[in-house]
């Protein structure tokens, strides 16, 4: 028995870092815009097609492909939010932007199942069939290095926000705008640059989800659902609270499927996601942003 | 909001209107008789009644609601559940799918009550999440995937001194979810034409603001939320005795998309906008069939490019056309005055 609890909690972990993956995206476009990007899904997609065509059809190592999917993604939001964003930004309307975004998904979604078809892709990886035993519980390499690049990318993406001059800049537009723009800080160019970072971070979570995952063209849309969950519950705008929650919804999941049935997880994560909408709006770590409240 | 001027429209008679479109809708079965062309007709009246009941949400009061496809699905599963398994008449089960469906709007919207904008989309996006998940896995109810089939359509109509109308018949279905259509849309006309309307458009334009007059914001949208998911609940009965057969996946999520599309393409905010996109978004895709799967691509192309270049959509388009035309007509008769 606590050798089942234990496997699970790993089997959590490793679908809970890459839900943080996914779900830091959304939180920073939402922290600096306040901006839903809906299109963030078929960005991790994309992400996932592109690895997965590299490494099958081209012969690339994995680590090449994972490289490649946060560069695709990496492109794709800056062209969301050059495309998007940027001309709907004087609008004011907070909800055109969401709306344009539904409509770039569903486009790109039924694109990707014209070129792709709705045949699930085998994604395997040189990794997915060495399995490591530790104690009593098992666990892929593949699962090992995903834990490992997530954690590696999350720390990285810490240090950038809590240490360096754009990152500082990036929190300071979050925290309030006018005030930045009024000592020298070009939101613009930083609206930009999370952009970038946010779907880059989704591309790569992509290359690492397809193996986890059935790679379809609809791939995407299951874990942006998840994202949205997560990205409310800890909070929206909230760093720490999103890494948080996002583990927390990995280990519901994997022990869902195993205590309860595989088909409840979407209504086991919505369910606590409205309850926390209820009860607690602004998201299990405290968060100053309340206007939607 | 791009009314030249609402006092002038709004107290201009409507009826030679209902009557032109009532005599068009009339016409339509007669015009395109084979049964393919019918069935669209019948879609899209339903996809009328869905897309006018989001925009009075959306439009009216503001309120993105995602979970439009879920409304839908419980209008047709309570329906059809109460006729196939406790034997209900079609016209009593078809009252209790459409209040279920504006109960369960109510109760998401109260629930929701304090949250607004983004909040309320993601929120009533999880609503329509897990009402699918349900659907698909309260077996014992629902037969999840395998669906319901041989639902049968409502029953004929017997009326003092005509032979009794038959459902199974296309042309006489599409009358009927067309007049449903047609009383649904005279009912929100009227509300948004009442004070009830501007108090709407008042939450709409400035939730705030509308308080600190004494508006009741939260029982107000509560009464928008009802009122366009019973709408959508009505499509939802008619669906399932049209179609004959129900699964979980006409419900999803990508449905309120759809939806979505029909409101903010027609033009949100107006009625006869919806009623147009839909209508524009039902056919389009029959007619351009040869690109098969591809009919959700000219949905989400039109969604993003209408948002960024006529948010009004349709609306504002033949608005800004009318004028357009006025202009080159009245231009050469000021020439002449001068």
């Amino acid at each position: 028995m606590l050798t089942v609890v234990l496997q699970q909690a790993m089997n959590g972990l490793v679908v809970g870092s890459l839900y943080v993956l996914v779900a830091l995206g959304l939180t920073l476009i939402y922290g600096i815009l306040v901006q839903i990007n809906f299109a963030h899904a078929d960005v991790v997609t994309l992400g996932a097609f592109a690895a997965y065509f590299l490494m099958h059809r081209f012969g690339g190592g994995y680590i090449a492909a994972i490289v490649l999917a946060f560069v695709v993604g990496g492109a794709l939001g800056w062209l969301t939010n050059a495309a998007i964003f940027s001309p709907l930004r004087e609008r004011g309307n907070e909800l055109l932007p969401l709306i344009a975004t539904i409509g770039l998904s569903v486009t790109l979604e039924n694109a990707m199942l014209a070129a792709f078809g709705p045949i699930p892709y085998a994604f395997d990886t040189p990794y997915s069939n060495d399995v490591l035993r530790l104690g009593g519980i098992f666990i892929t390499v593949q699962n090992l290095l995903i834990v490992a690049v997530s954690a590696g990318a999350i720390g990285l993406l810490y240090a950038f926000l809590k240490f360096t001059f754009m990152g500082k800049a990036l929190r300071a537009v979050s925290q309030d705008r006018e005030t930045a723009g009024l000592v020298g800080i070009n939101p613009n160019q930083l609206i930009m640059v999370t952009f970038v970072i946010a779907s880059a971070l989704a591309g790569m979570g992509g290359a690492m989800l397809g193996p986890v995952l059935v790679l379809t063209p609809f791939a995407g849309t299951s874990v942006i659902l998840k994202a949205f969950a997560i990205v409310i519950i800890g909070g929206f705008g909230n760093v720490e609270g999103t890494i948080i929650a996002g583990l927390i919804i990995g280990l519901i999941e994997s022990y869902t499927t195993q205590f309860l049935n595989p088909g409840w997880i979407d209504i086991v994560v919505f369910a606590i996601l409205l309850a926390m909408l209820a009860l607690r709006p602004t998201g299990l770590v405290a968060e100053r942003r309340e206007e939607n409240v | 909001m791009s009314d030249p001027a609402p006092d002038a429209r709004t107290h201009r008679p409507r009826w030679p209107w209902y009557a032109a479109a009532a005599l068009i809708v009339a016409l339509l079965p007669l015009v395109f008789t084979d049964s393919y062309w019918r069935t669209n007709l019948i879609v899209c009246a339903i996809n009328v009644l869905l897309a006018i009941g989001l925009d009075f949400i959306l439009g009216f009061a503001g309120q993105l609601n995602l979970g439009q496809s879920a409304f839908y699905g419980l209008g047709a599963y309570v329906s059809t559940l109460l006729i196939m398994q406790l034997g209900l008449p079609f016209w009593l089960a078809f009252a209790c799918g459409v209040a279920f469906a504006g109960l369960a709007g109510m109760v998401l919207s109260l629930f929701a009550a304090r949250l607004r904008g983004h909040y309320l989309a993601i929120a009533s996006l999880g609503f329509a999440v897990i009402t699918y998940q349900v659907l698909l896995n309260w077996i014992g109810l629902t037969q999840g995937p395998l669906g319901i089939y041989a639902i049968p359509p409502p029953p004929p109509l017997a009326l003092p001194l005509l032979a009794p109308i038959e459902f199974t018949d296309l042309k006489n279905l599409f009358y009927l979810v067309a007049a449903f259509a047609f009383a649904a849309y005279g009912l929100l006309d009227q509300l948004v034409r009442s004070p009830i309307g501007e108090t709407l458009l008042a939450i709409r334009e400035d939730e705030v603001s509308a308080a600190s007059l004494g508006i009741d914001c939260r029982a107000w949208k509560v009464f928008a939320f009802g009122i366009g998911s019973a709408v959508a609940g009505m499509a939802g009965c008619f669906y399932a005795g049209f179609v004959g057969t129900l699964v979980p996946d006409a419900f999803f999520i990508t449905e309120s998309f759809t939806i979505l599309a029909m409101v903010v393409i027609g033009g949100m905010g107006t009625l006869i906008g919806p009623v147009a996109g839909a209508i524009l978004l039902t056919i389009l895709p029959e007619l351009l069939r040869g690109l098969g799967d591809a009919r959700l691509i000219v949905y989400g192309v039109a969604l993003t490019l209408v948002v960024l270049f006529i948010p009004g959509g349709m609306v504002q388009a033949a608005r800004a056309l009318v004028v357009r035309a006025r202009r080159l007509m009245s231009s050469p008769a000021a020439s002449v005055g001068r």
